[in-house]
């Protein structure tokens, strides 16, 4: 199945800003971070359709996922 | 009524389309309070300050020292361990004598948070660590108070305008800070100090802020609401990220 991942900030260093994915069914966000060698707690926002998930989370057909380290300073 | 003096101060948004004289009067009658004296609320008190807002409420309890000086602009060379309060106090009304400055010189925690929020319009979080960011950000959305919140590092930004108590068009409520940051393991987080930061991008995102502000209190356009602006200054992408629940059959939230 096919999803979106967009990478935002030092995440897209060495990768991409935005790239389309054919995965397994079932793959999770955490197999998606996995591939990518992100390290989940360098994670800061994570949002599938808008909307902050957990690691935990199973991607369906379709699913744009972006992906946001900590930026927390001010 | 504005004095000669203020109609010729803001005389650039009283001929402004969508403010005029009555937007002028809503900016004046207005009580913003700007959490942290720093890269985010440095710029976002200059604006607003020069803006016309009526009471503007400062809570830092740092004070300055010369490494703030790179990207904090609402301090000088002469205010290196000065209280951030007092040296943006005095910037505010050296800028804008109309402002009313109430300063705190304490930090946020759980004690003192629902007083300092009470009673404000609109707060601005300029925090520079995650724990104070999630206190200021349940207080707020407890007494209903609408929170403009930012975070900045290296040459990146985000900012979002958070109201959880109201709904949307589509019915779902609004989302909170919880609904759109993990929070961090403890001692995870880089800081500005160790990672560094580029001047200009708490200059960017506080600007930004302030914007937010203004619209807010203006009733003017589309505040960033359920949604959630991105900041690459490195390849300059600015991104708006929508932050709703698309309600699609068989999918959970």
């Amino acid at each position: 199945m096919l999803i979106t991942i967009k990478l935002f900030a030092t995440f897209r260093q060495d990768r991409f800003r935005v790239a389309e994915r054919d995965v397994a069914e079932g793959t999770t966000v955490a197999d998606v971070l996995r591939a990518l060698d992100i390290d989940e707690p360098e994670v800061g926002m994570l949002f599938v359709r808008g909307r902050h998930v957990e690691t935990d989370r199973v991607l369906v057909e379709g699913d744009a996922l972006a992906i946001f380290p900590l930026v927390g300073g001010g | 009524m504005f004095s000669r003096e203020e109609t010729e101060r803001y005389a650039r948004h009283i001929v402004l389309r969508d403010v005029g004289g009555p937007g002028q009067q809503k900016l004046k009658a207005a009580r913003v309070l700007v959490v942290g004296a720093g890269g985010l609320g440095s710029p976002a008190l200059l604006y607003l300050a020069a803006a016309g807002i009526g009471t503007l409420g400062i809570v830092d309890d740092d004070v300055v020292s010369l490494s703030n000086l790179q990207r904090q602009v609402i301090h000088a060379t002469a205010d290196v361990g000065r209280p951030k309060v007092e040296s943006a106090a005095a910037a505010i009304r050296g800028l804008n004598p109309h402002v009313e400055v109430r300063s705190h010189p304490v930090r946020l925690d759980e004690g003192n948070v629902g007083g300092i929020v009470e009673g404000w319009d609109v707060v601005v979080d300029g925090v520079d660590n995650f724990p104070t960011r999630f206190l200021l950000a349940d207080a707020c959305a407890a007494r209903k108070v609408p929170l403009v919140t930012a975070g900045v590092q290296e040459f990146w930004g985000w900012l979002t305008v958070l109201k959880p108590w109201e709904t949307g068009p589509d019915g779902m409520p609004n989302p909170g800070l919880h609904d759109l940051l993990r929070v961090p393991e403890e001692g995870r987080v880089a800081t500005c100090a160790q990672v560094g930061i580029l001047g200009v991008v708490p200059g960017v995102l506080g600007t930004l802020a302030a914007t937010e502000v203004l619209k807010l209190i203006l009733g003017l356009g589309e505040p960033l609401v359920r949604r959630m602006l991105n900041v690459d200054l490195l390849d300059m992408d600015f991104a708006v990220e929508p932050t709703e629940v698309e309600a699609i059959a068989g999918v959970p939230g």
